[in-house]
């Protein structure tokens, strides 16, 4: 921080420009604010946290119901029966030239099959109250909603974000306080510790412990402390140089001269100096675990049936890809600005948070 | 300098024996061995199957007699594939991967620098703006969401590019184009990124207006003096860069059916395959470690004053 000096009682930075008393926070919100990028990644990633945790009040339908009638529908705002049908049309349409311009006389009884189905939908389309749905991004193999599977997809995939990151950061910070703050050998052996998980091939570790798992146990729950066990590195190293830049400060030694122990001390006094720190390294983290987590699933290794992700969503999704391409998109599409908004949310609070640029417009 | 490279290479050891070491013990407490099938083996023959494969020892001295075999660069056999030894498998592997991930790395450097110079030079102009969106848009997206994506496009919409598989001679050099791509994008962001930053930083350094003030042309300046500075922090990022592309490399080989160690990594995990998963971690880990190495030299090679006592 540049120091301040004093011009006619008010406080003047090093430009000469006159300077408000402001808090940390004050400040970096302020500065947060007018980056207009990071104030659009707020706006979507607290869209995108109402809605998907507030599914259950919300008007959606159950991402388990699937229903038969509905399978492989394109996105549309239409009622899913007028969709059903446009599609069996068309099937129709195709066969039908199929069979007169290539002579595919064994597609016949295929065309039977679909004329008898749009007979039974045409009777069947106002007396059923299914075929009055809507779905605005599609249904997937199973006649299920993606919008529905979508949402409940992210409900997972960002509560691994969320728990991932928060064990992480406390694993992290208890660990670098405890070896910047007392130094000696305990440094010196978690220093060693994460120096060497360093150089393991992260990823792999978890595909690893993962594979180790047998199929269909608490996969969700082993899979964010593999993920967090590996990913307190970071913050770790960072919490603990913080440390010990300011452990030799006056203030510290003013709360040691009061008679202040270890723990009040780091938890009190250094812990609240670093919090800058940890914020920006806990948001820029929180998106690289939802992709850690997508990855894995997307391999088959991670969130299984029947709960879903937006990783599992996607690697379905690339199944049928060139014949429903909403299936890949939707949940592609809806993770990737999820990530894009967190990413410029993360850059955003870095710019605004960081020290060197207090006091400057 | 030979010093240090003596004493840097003595410091890889213990990493190795450690992740040897460590992975031995994960998969060995994994339950359900490779021999664990739907189909139930009689306990004589399951006995003798294990007999052949040491594993009625106790774990010690199969840890021993594995650390041994390593050391002779002998991995072992597979106990899934039984007429195919780990060597072979990861052998056939081994130069895939390899030419998959120099090569993306490669183009991450190309195409990531020269953005970064562009976007430096332009700074606050559409190009930077451009150039930077694009870059964020790099590291948000996630590898398995472009590689499908490309391959809609461009493969099965397009038709320019196969869908996928290998350097073969009917298909020829095309097939490298999508998964090299794919593997690139978030690293190609990390470096323009970075080096947009660090160029700027020199570009108001000192020495640079030393440069201009002797009346270098403006070209020269940048090449001979910026570039020179800028690129340090490249080359400190370009070992996790490396072992970035490598994991990243298990996925892209799963999407695009490349036969790489990745594919092998995951097929092996799921089968529970022990000495295959033992050895994809070991040439994993001798790669990621090579390339630390390789950059913590080339690192003290560019920068004067880094001085190795």
């Amino acid at each position: 921080m540049p120091t301040l000096a004093k011009k006619n009682d008010k406080v003047v930075n090093e430009f000469n420009q006159y300077v408000k008393p402001v808090s940390l926070w004050a400040d970096a919100w302020k500065r947060l604010r007018r980056n207009r990028m990071a104030v659009i990644g707020m706006w979507i990633v607290g869209i995108y946290m109402v809605v998907i945790f507030g599914a259950a009040l919300l008007p959606f339908k159950s991402y388990t119901e699937q229903q038969m009638l509905h399978v492989n529908l394109p996105p549309s705002f239409k009622p899913a029966g007028l969709v059903a049908m446009g599609q069996l049309e068309k099937r129709k349409s195709d066969l039908t030239t199929a069979i007169e311009k290539s002579g595919r006389v064994d597609l016949k009884t295929d065309l039977v099959r679909i004329e008898a189905e749009i007979i039974q939908l045409k009777g069947d389309i106002d007396a059923n109250p299914v075929h009055k749905r809507v779905y605005i991004f599609g249904t997937d193999y199973l006649g299920r909603d993606m919008l529905a599977r979508t949402i409940y997809g992210g409900q997972i995939s960002i509560l691994i974000g969320l728990i991932g990151t928060l064990t992480a950061a406390v694993i992290g910070i208890v660990l670098g306080a405890l070896g910047g703050y007392l130094g000696g050998w305990l440094d010196n052996l978690i220093g060693r510790f994460v120096d060497i998980m360093y150089s393991l091939p992260y990823m792999l570790v978890v595909i690893i412990i993962m594979s180790m798992l047998p199929t269909g146990s608490n996969s969700i729950f082993v899979l964010f402390i593999a993920i967090a066990m590996i990913s307190w590195l970071t913050i770790s190293r960072v919490v603990r140089g913080q440390i010990i830049s300011l452990k030799n400060s006056e203030f510290v030694e003013a709360a040691r001269s009061m008679g202040a122990g270890t723990g009040r001390i780091i938890f009190r006094h250094l812990l609240p100096n670093s919090l800058s720190i940890i914020i920006i390294y806990a948001t820029l983290q929180f998106p690289s675990f939802i992709m850690s987590e997508s990855f894995l699933s997307f391999l088959g290794l991670g969130v299984s049936a029947p709960l879903a992700s937006w990783g599992t969503l996607v690697s379905e999704g690339v199944q049928g890809m060139q014949l429903y391409p909403w299936r890949l998109l939707v949940p592609a599409i809806t993770m990737t600005v999820f990530l894009f908004a967190m990413n410029f949310l993360g850059d955003g609070l870095r710019d605004a948070l960081d020290p060197q640029s207090k006091n400057r417009s | 300098m030979s010093r240090f490279i003596v004493r840097r290479f003595l410091s890889v050891i213990p990493t190795f024996l450690i992740i040897v070491t460590l992975s031995f013990f994960l998969i060995r407490l994994a339950p359900g061995g490779p021999f664990a099938r739907e189909k139930k083996i009689p306990p004589e023959i399951l006995a003798n199957i294990m007999h052949k494969y040491h594993m009625d020892e106790p774990l010690i001295n199969q840890y021993f007699r594995y650390v041994g075999d390593v050391l002779h660069f002998d991995l072992g056999p597979s106990f899934r594939y039984k007429d195919h030894t780990v060597n072979e498998l990861l052998g056939a592997a081994f130069p895939v991967s390899i030419t998959l991930g120099v090569v993306s790395l490669g183009l991450a450097v190309f195409f990531g620098t020269l953005v970064g110079i562009i976007s430096a030079l332009r700074q606050n102009k559409w190009q930077d703006y451009a150039a930077m969106s694009v870059a964020v848009l790099g590291i948000s997206i996630p590898l398995f969401v472009v590689g499908p994506i490309l391959m809609l496009v461009f493969a099965l919409k397009l038709k320019w590019l196969p869908t996928s598989g290998w350097i073969n001679s009917r298909a020829g050099w095309t097939t490298i184009i999508m998964p090299s791509m794919t593997l690139m994008l978030p690293y190609f962001a990390y470096i323009a990124r970075m080096s947009r930053g660090s160029i700027i930083e020199v570009l108001r350094s000192d020495y640079v207006r030393t440069a201009r003030a002797k009346g270098l042309k403006e070209t020269v300046v940048i090449r001979k003096h910026v570039l020179k500075g800028a690129m340090l922090p490249i080359v400190t990022y370009l070992g996790p860069a490396f072992s970035g592309i490598i994991t990243g490399s298990v996925v892209v080989e799963q999407i695009f059916v490349v036969p790489g160690i990745g594919k092998i990594f995951v097929q092996s995990a799921l089968n529970r395959d022990y000495t295959v998963i033992m050895g994809d971690v070991i040439v994993y880990s001798i790669i990621l470690i090579t390339a630390n190495f390789v950059v913590d030299i080339l690192y003290g090679l560019l920068d004067p004053r880094i001085s190795y006592k």
